[in-house]
């Protein structure tokens, strides 16, 4: 008990500490979209007729007429009471929309890290254990295989072969079948509500559907998940213990699952936390292709168009999620191994 | 530890594996009964009035909501699309234009009932239209090209009554009503949702459609979808019938390719904004019914800015547009899907018609180009920068690549500018762009109304910041001549002004294509550019 609560005293002191990092990161993308060229007002005024009247209007309404501190200090205290502003391509307020895209890319993105993760330690490690070999090769050309393709290639290839011309996977449009009865929303992971709901048929209609996307995903980021967990694991079997671990001859098994790797799995860990992170936002590509309502997306229809505020509160919720995943890591270091704790 | 949870997660997503790909395709009740209709665009608000509402909004609120009238529907080329000369009543039973023409009588239907069950009437049409002419709203705009600007030329005469006053007699008054913006709103829900900062509830319209119109709104998702029902209740479709389809599915698909494969394995009923390459494929396989409409109300240019040097001197505007490579860029970037507007002859010089658009007696001759340089003084050509934006890349970018090739051949040095398009939006409004590519569309294809909007004042539609006193002066003008011959000698004066000064180059009205299952039926080409899903029905 005394060491996790030790560990969430540092977590709360680790995540008070980085307030600072996060309010930067609100006024700096304040001004980058301010300096960006490219009026929203103007855009936004573009129906048949639209003179500078109707944009007057839209500059009012998005508060854009005052001067740009008076700017900074509203969008500050507006964010202070959780109001993120209002979205002009969708109409909606921004933080509604962040709530109710944020678990389609959360969803997607720990699904694709799941499939990753289970697909690259495995093969890392039998990629280290027979360094130089056939399999070694094998795995480094899947893995870059994976990684230079983009993933808008390997996604559309993916609907070619899985759904027009094999035809086993649903269409490819959003998270779920448009014909399905959405499950009452809890979580709002539809894997989760559904099971909650116990509608098991709509539970595969959900999986099905996230399968292509998360495996596009999941094919982009096994490589440097396999590529740590083989360096590392080299590295770990390498050393003095594992030399004793054989000498008193402890069982194969053994030695390369319980020691190996258990001292390999803590880069594994920071590359995973660092690889969740970009894929949330670098995701965009996916979440195109596959219509999959996420926050991605959302931010690059709102930056084509230099709709303010949900690019300025899409930036926050991932310094905001960078900053939670970070100290998730550090959290998992401690259970894999204990001394990170102390430290 | 971990390789534990990764054997326990292997397990796991294997199991899930063969539970997806196993299962059924399940759920496939009334699909019959169901329009599917893919999208690229999203609708973002119910109201189509707010600023910033896309196409998609309009289409949405041309089925949720009804207004005083319609227009009807002609045959073009065997195509059915909308017709601005036929303007029937659609909450209106009736209506009557005074002699002297400064009046409409509309008499409201007395079965037309708003989709929460109360009666349509004519207090609710005077608050709609009041409405439409005073708040800070789309409509505004629109209705004033119909001389309809203020609450007061809206008169309640009894329950089921409405007159509206016109201070000149007005052609485009009567369609104008027909548009997007005059939606008819129920008013007591509106006005019970109106606040002191929002008299007209324009928050509560952009989520909640009060309307009368043929589909009730039932999910509203921007960005992702909207689902709608059949008012069984309603009776303005043709032969007084209420719509064909059931259920309306509204959803935003952002790939096209995408978009292709869904209505070919049949999983989509309709979608129009398809890439052109993906149409002609699709039109190939002949298994999906293709509906290729020249948009008759939209205009592609290649512009210039007419105070900018060079493109001030007509010369240098003339020298352009005899070096486009005109029917390379058709292909490249259309397919050759849709109307040129290039290539024409004009006999004697003189434009055919008084009509807008109409092709223009020009063609790619690099000799004429060169004389009308070396006239200008530049001989040796220039340099300059070609823009277009980034929503328009899939066609704009094959055009700026031929139009930088081509102009180089007679030394005009052309830099290509892809811009995102609100910084492309916020360039035209200020004028900074010397020579770029731009689409018009007008709801009202009338030749003085394209003149007037596109040719005149210093509005960012006057994309060529066109300064033509006599163009002004003929299509002011013409603007309320009644007389019909008259109005089209006054056309082909503009039409001849416009060729002899070349403002800008009309270059093709790209085609809309309409890609539907087999059994979809009655699709019409509409003003807004979108589908009217009141229209279609399965076979």
């Amino acid at each position: 008990m005394g060491t996790i609560g030790a560990t969430l005293a540092r977590a709360g002191r680790r995540f008070v500490s980085s307030l600072p990092a996060l309010f930067g990161v609100l006024v700096f993308t304040f001004l980058l979209m301010r300096v960006l060229p490219g009026d929203p007002a103007v855009f936004f005024a573009s129906g048949p007729n639209a003179g500078q009247e109707e944009i007057e209007v839209i500059r009012r309404q998005l508060g854009l007429d005052k001067p740009l501190p008076n700017q900074l200090a509203i969008y500050l205290a507006d964010v202070a009471r959780g109001n993120l502003g209002r979205s002009m391509m969708t109409g909606q307020a921004v933080a509604k929309d962040l709530k109710e895209r944020l678990p389609a890319s959360l969803e997607l993105t720990l699904t694709a890290l799941l499939i990753a993760l289970v697909s690259a330690v495995p093969l890392g490690v039998v990629a280290a254990l027979r360094p130089g070999s056939l399999l070694d090769h094998g795995v480094r050309l899947f893995c870059s295989l994976g990684v230079c393709v983009p993933t808008f290639v390997s996604g559309l290839l993916l609907i070619y072969v899985f759904y027009y011309l094999l035809g086993f996977a649903p269409d490819p449009t959003g998270r779920i079948d448009i014909f399905t009865t959405l499950p009452p929303s809890r979580t709002g992971f539809l894997l989760i509500d559904f099971l909650l709901a116990g509608d098991l048929d709509g539970w595969s209609a959900a999986a099905r559907q996230l399968m292509l996307p998360a495996f596009t995903m999941a094919l982009f980021v096994i490589a440097p998940l396999a590529r740590i967990t083989r360096a590392s694991m080299l590295v770990s079997l390498g050393s003095d213990f594992i030399r004793t671990a054989r000498s008193v001859g402890l069982s194969w098994w053994r030695i390369v699952v319980t020691y190996a790797l258990r001292n390999a799995v803590l880069p594994v860990i920071t590359i995973a936390g660092i690889v969740f992170s970009t894929m949330l936002g670098a995701n965009v590509l996916v979440e195109k292709v596959f219509s999959w309502p996420g926050v991605a997306s959302y931010a690059l229809d709102a930056l084509l168009v230099s709709d303010y505020a949900p690019v300025q509160g899409f930036v926050l919720l991932m310094a905001t999620i960078f900053v939670i995943v970070n100290l998730l890591v550090d959290l998992l270091y401690g259970i894999a191994d204990p001394r990170a704790t102390v430290a | 530890m971990s390789y534990m949870m990764s054997k326990r997660s292997l397990f796991a997503a294997s199991a899930l594996l063969a539970v997806t790909f196993a299962a059924p395709a399940a759920h496939a009740q009334s699909r019959a009964e169901t329009l599917r209709y893919v999208t690229g665009a999203t609708v973002n608000t119910l109201d189509p009035n707010i600023p910033g509402s896309t196409r998609e909004a309009f289409a949405l609120s041309m089925s949720s909501y009804d207004r005083l009238v319609s227009f009807g529907r002609k045959q073009l080329n065997g195509k059915w699309v909308f017709d601005l000369d036929t303007i029937t009543g659609e909450l209106a039973e009736s209506f009557q234009v005074s002699p002297d023409g400064l009046k409409i009588t509309f008499k409201l239907r007395p079965d037309a009932k708003f989709q929460d069950g109360s009666p349509v009437t004519a207090e609710d049409v005077k608050w709609s239209l009041d409405r439409c002419v005073t708040a800070p709203i789309l409509g505004k705009a629109q209705l004033l090209t119909g001389s309809l600007t203020s609450a007061d030329q809206f008169k309640v005469i009894d329950p089921l009554t409405i007159e509206v006053t016109l201070p000149k007699p007005d052609k485009l008054a009567l369609p104008n009503l027909a548009t997007v913006y005059p939606i008819i709103i129920n008013s007591k829900l509106a006005k019970a949702h109106a606040t002191a900062e929002d008299p007209w509830a324009l928050n509560w319209t952009k989520e909640n459609a009060a309307g009368s119109g043929a589909y009730i709104v039932e999910t509203f998702k921007p960005g992702e979808q909207v689902i709608a029902k059949r008012n069984d209740a309603w009776n303005r479709g043709t032969a007084d019938k209420p719509a064909a389809f059931k259920r309306l599915i509204i959803q935003s698909v952002p790939e096209p390719a995408t978009r292709a494969n869904l209505v070919e394995r049949g999983d989509a009923d309709l979608v129009i904004d398809l890439q052109a390459s993906d149409v002609q494929a699709l039109e190939g396989k002949g298994k999906l019914k293709v509906i290729s409409t020249p948009q008759y109300n939209a205009v592609t240019f290649i512009s210039m800015n007419n105070t900018i040097p060079p493109f001030d001197n007509v010369n240098v505007r003339r020298a352009i547009a005899y070096a486009l490579p005109y029917d390379d860029m058709f292909k490249a970037a259309l397919f050759g899907r849709g109307a040129p507007l290039y290539g024409a002859t004009w006999a004697d010089g003189k434009p055919p018609s008084g009509g807008y658009p109409i092709p223009q007696p020009i063609k790619l001759d690099l000799e004429k180009a060169k004389a009308y340089l070396k006239e200008a003084g530049l001989p040796e050509g220039f340099a300059t920068t070609f823009s277009f934006n980034v929503g328009q890349a899939a066609t704009a970018e094959p055009m700026a690549a031929l139009v930088k090739e081509q102009l180089g051949k007679i030394g005009i040095t052309v830099d290509i500018q892809k811009l995102p398009d609100a910084q492309m939006s916020t360039a035209i409004n200020e004028k900074k762009l010397p020579f770029f590519t731009e689409g018009i569309v007008a709801w009202l294809p009338s030749t003085d109304y394209f003149y007037r909007n596109f040719y005149t004042g210093k509005q960012r539609w006057n994309y060529s910041s066109t300064d033509n006193a006599e163009l002004e002066k003929v299509a002011q003008a013409a603007r309320f001549e009644a007389d019909k011959a008259k109005y089209e000698e006054e056309g082909k004066e503009l039409n001849a002004i416009h060729f002899d000064q070349m403002f800008q180059i009309p270059i093709w009205q790209a085609a809309q294509d309409a890609v539907m299952q087999p059994t979809v039926d009655g699709y019409v080409y509409q003003f807004t550019r979108q589908v009217d899903y009141r229209n279609l029905s399965r076979k």
